[in-house]
């Protein structure tokens, strides 16, 4: 303690002790100038870092695009991280069938046309008793019984109605995945596949951050990011601010497939005109004059069964819109108006003066590896040219 | 003498109009001055309004008074000097009106808090502008039927129901008083204001005096300036003490000006009576238990374990569930008898955690936020239970995993590592004699004095944490 304090004072360039040994001191110099040295090799190495955010509402995709990087361009999950996401799994499943069999019962009551939504008097039991357990605080194992028993109620017609109303409860897009592979689930041995992580919906809280180079094997890109996954439910958004210094570029999702889908905080609110708020407050944000902006147009594939069965005039930011053909063309159209309004909402947003900033729009669906591998190649070669272009210019 | 009973400008009036504008200062220096003086911060949304807007209701009155009544030696010809201007707008609805109008919105909502249980059923602004229409109404129809003199007098006709008017007011706070009367306050919020109604109930009723003598004896110059002095001092002691009366502010008067080295969610707790965490005894036995198998609720309950957790959480700008769960811990201990506490810890919770847009909100679904919002009983002991199992549910499935691998549960565990070896070396003749006596003054939180001294919580607190 005292030889530190003599360090300290030292180094202030007073005369601490007389007898001091010379060597230790050229010792010590010796490793702060390592240290030193160190420091600046490491800020110089920051300097090269890229830094993105992951932004967009809540239950836009952000974390599993997040976790896609995570398997694309990292080590990926190992067995105990993929074991780890086995409650998550099953806290899903429990969560599901509580919520589907509580909106059934929810449905019978307000509904005029109530008895499709009775659950059948054989499974009512199995119900009430999945409903307990679905608002408890610790999860059982998920026997082979449980998944029989939870199987048993998915199958029922009232819980199949319930959840083609799904919009108007908060159900998760995961519910259908899991719902199917109930057996595999249940395994006494089931280790969760890269699929099941991905399915599996988890909130997230807080900041999470990860550091990768797109092109791992051969080394060519050099460029490295640090990619910040947040939450993105209203309350977790007074914490991104802290966020927004130095960012080279914002990948910003929106699940275009909830258009008629209600916010998880807020149940008055529509999902999509949430969206379009964020957006263009992100988009005023003055900390992102230079920022690019990589709009993500998430769940596609959910966007594409959607669009056949909910027209997209229900929701009022796209009122205006009119089905003109059937089939994959009329999803293409809905996909293009959708696109060009999110287009009107970054130009209305963008101040002359900042026009200068990137803005590209990418389908996606996070689920699909392929696509989102294809997607980061293409966002990373746009940030590289971009920093070509910059270092040209200066 | 005879001129100045008419136009105003007596040596007496004066005088009256000096202590009104002391009173003003006294009244602006009284709002300002802890904010000032001790730092605190601006308060907001509602109180910050609910303030502003009695000074503002205060300033009016006694301009209004000084004004209508000539007071001062004035042009009447200015067409600021309209007597409908003053002596209806300014003094009915905006003055009288909106001051008391804003005291009974404050008892009402300590009345719908402490006796029906629940937050208020209509939004305050809205409750004002309801209590404010009648006088909106009564002075457009006075502003349209005209009955005021040159000297801004009215006949008497016109008197007894304006007098009606104003102390249905006084009746309606003094009501709505007596109907919180038997609650136990915490911060003595209830004597404050008894004591207030009281003074004020006397003013009124001097004030009621003067006015009708100043109106209906115009004849008589005595009387006159008399009863226009008087009537100018009372509104000024009226708004003074109105003021006065700390009234659902408790907590800037009581905790933020003594205990604001702590941080502000532990405020609150401390406020009434709590102490963090007083197992300490349970805490070394179970410091080395700490085990990533045991449930996460289980954990949490554990005080070391939570504060290591609660600095990871934190680090990754998600601390407010670990607050949150602590601070709902707190409000467990309240027994569930004391319904005065348990609402004031739970209205604390909502403040803080629950309604949108809250500092620390907390990440809860929106039917969980409703049923919170909606309760018809704050001081139900699961009124929190259904947004807890959420948010634990949500620490365990993002938080947990990461917790196991930073830093924070590292050092814990080296922690937990250094007390064994400690205590092993101590062999078995651990004595507790000395600890005990610190125990001791944790062990009964509740004879503490709502506002522990500032040594005396924190030598007590620092004997814990050894």
């Amino acid at each position: 303690m005292v030889f530190m304090l003599c360090k300290i004072i030292d180094k202030m360039g007073l005369l601490c002790s007389r007898q001091k040994h010379s060597r230790a001191d050229f010792e010590d110099n010796e490793q702060t100038a390592e240290i030193d040295r160190r420091i600046e090799q490491e800020s110089k190495a920051e300097k090269h870092i890229q830094k993105l955010l992951l932004l967009g509402a809540g239950d836009s995709g952000k974390s599993t695009i997040f976790k896609q990087i995570k398997l694309l361009f990292q080590s990926g999950f190992d067995e105990v991280e993929l074991k780890n996401y086995i409650p998550v799994i099953h806290a899903n499943v429990y969560q599901t069938i509580k919520i589907l069999h509580d909106g059934s019962k929810e449905l019978s009551q307000s509904l005029a046309d109530s008895s499709m939504f009775i659950i059948s008097d054989e499974n009512k039991q199995i119900g009430e008793k999945l409903s307990e357990i679905g608002g408890s605080l610790n999860y059982p194992c998920l026997t082979k019984e449980l998944a029989q028993e939870i199987e048993t109620l998915w199958r029922d017609n009232a819980i199949q109605e319930t959840y083609s109303h799904g919009n108007e409860l908060q159900v998760p897009d995961c519910t259908h995945y899991f719902m199917e592979n109930l057996q595999r689930l249940s395994d006494a041995d089931y280790v969760p596949t890269k699929e099941d992580v991905l399915n599996a919906r988890v909130r997230t809280t807080g900041v999470v951050e990860i550091q990768f180079s797109p092109v791992g094997e051969n080394k060519k890109s050099g460029e490295v990011y640090r990619l910040f996954d947040v939450g993105g439910q209203k309350n977790e958004r007074r914490k991104w601010i802290h966020l927004f210094e130095g960012v080279s570029a914002v990948i910003f999702c929106a699940a275009i497939s909830e258009y008629d889908q209600t916010l998880f905080e807020d149940d008055n609110k529509n999902r999509m005109m949430e969206t379009k708020e964020l957006f263009e407050w992100v988009l005023k944000q003055p900390c992102f004059e230079k920022t690019s902006f990589m709009l993500f147009l998430n769940k596609f594939d959910l966007f594409e069964k959607k669009v056949p069965s909910v027209p997209l005039n229900v929701c009022e930011w796209f009122k205006d819109y009119q089905p003109v053909s059937t089939g994959k063309q009329e999803t293409e159209n809905a996909y293009e108006f959708v696109k060009k309004k999110f287009e009107e909402v970054y130009f209305q947003n963008t101040a002359p003066d900042r026009v200068d900033r990137v803005f590209k729009i990418y389908r996606t669906s996070a689920l699909d590896q392929k696509l989102v591998k294809k997607t980061f190649k293409l966002v990373d070669e746009t940030l590289r040219r971009r920093n070509l272009f910059e270092a040209g210019l200066l | 003498m005879a001129t100045c009973a008419v136009e105003g400008g007596c040596p007496s009036d004066y005088v009256a109009i000096s202590i009104s504008i002391l009173s003003m200062i006294l009244l602006l220096a009284k709002a300002i001055k802890p904010y000032l003086v001790h730092n605190i911060p601006r308060p907001q949304g509602r109180s910050f309004w609910l303030i502003a807007l009695q000074l503002f209701a205060s300033f009016n009155l006694i301009l209004s008074t000084v004004m209508a009544l000539g007071l001062l030696r004035t042009n009447m010809m200015h067409w600021w000097n309209n007597c409908y201007l003053w002596s209806v707008w300014i003094e009915g609805p905006l003055g009288f009106g909106l001051l008391l109008g804003c005291r009974i919105l404050q008892a009402f909502q300590l009345y719908n808090l402490f006796v029906k249980r629940r937050l208020p059923p209509i939004r305050s602004f809205l409750f004002l502008t309801l209590i404010l229409f009648p006088w909106l109404a009564s002075a457009t129809f006075i502003h349209v039927e005209k009955p005021l003199d040159n000297r801004c007098h009215m006949g008497s006709l016109w008197i007894i129901p304006i007098m009606c008017l104003h102390a249905l007011y006084v009746v309606a706070m003094v009501g709505f008083t007596g109907a919180i009367r038997h609650i136990e306050f915490r911060f003595q919020e209830l004597k404050d204001l008894w004591r207030g109604i009281l003074f004020s109930t006397f003013c009124v009723g001097l004030w009621v005096v003067c006015y009708i003598l100043n109106m209906a004896y115009e004849d008589i110059e005595l009387i006159q300036i008399i009863s226009r002095f008087l009537l100018l001092v009372m509104t000024s002691l009226l708004a003074l003490s109105f003021f006065s009366i700390s009234i659902s502010q408790p907590l800037v008067t009581l905790t933020s000006l003594r205990e604001r080295e702590h941080p502000p969610s532990a405020m609150m707790g401390r406020a009434l009576g709590l102490l963090p965490d007083s197992g300490l005894l349970v805490e070394w036995d179970s410091i080395q238990l700490v085990n990533p198998i045991e449930p996460l609720d289980k954990l949490l309950l554990n005080k070391r374990f939570r504060q290591s957790f609660m600095e990871f959480a934190d680090s990754c700008l998600a601390g407010e569930s670990v607050h949150f769960f602590e601070e709902v811990q707190q409000l467990d201990k309240i027994p569930s008898a004391d319904h005065v506490r348990r609402i004031y810890m739970a209205r604390h919770i909502i403040d803080n955690y629950i309604t949108p847009g809250a500092t620390m909100e907390v990440n809860i679904s929106h039917r969980c936020r409703q049923e919170i919002l909606s309760t018809l009983d704050l001081a139900h002991p699961n009124l929190f239970k259904n947004s807890l199992n959420e948010l634990i549910h949500l620490m365990k499935t993002n938080l947990a995993n990461d917790y196991w691998s930073s830093t924070f549960y590292m050092k814990l565990k080296e922690e937990a590592r250094m007390r064994v070896v400690e205590r092993e070396l101590e062999h078995s003749g651990w004595n507790f004699s000395h600890r005990m006596s610190s125990i001791h003054c944790a062990d009964d939180p509740f004879h503490h004095e709502h506002s522990p001294g500032k040594f005396g919580s924190s030598s007590c607190h620092l004997e814990l944490m050894q």
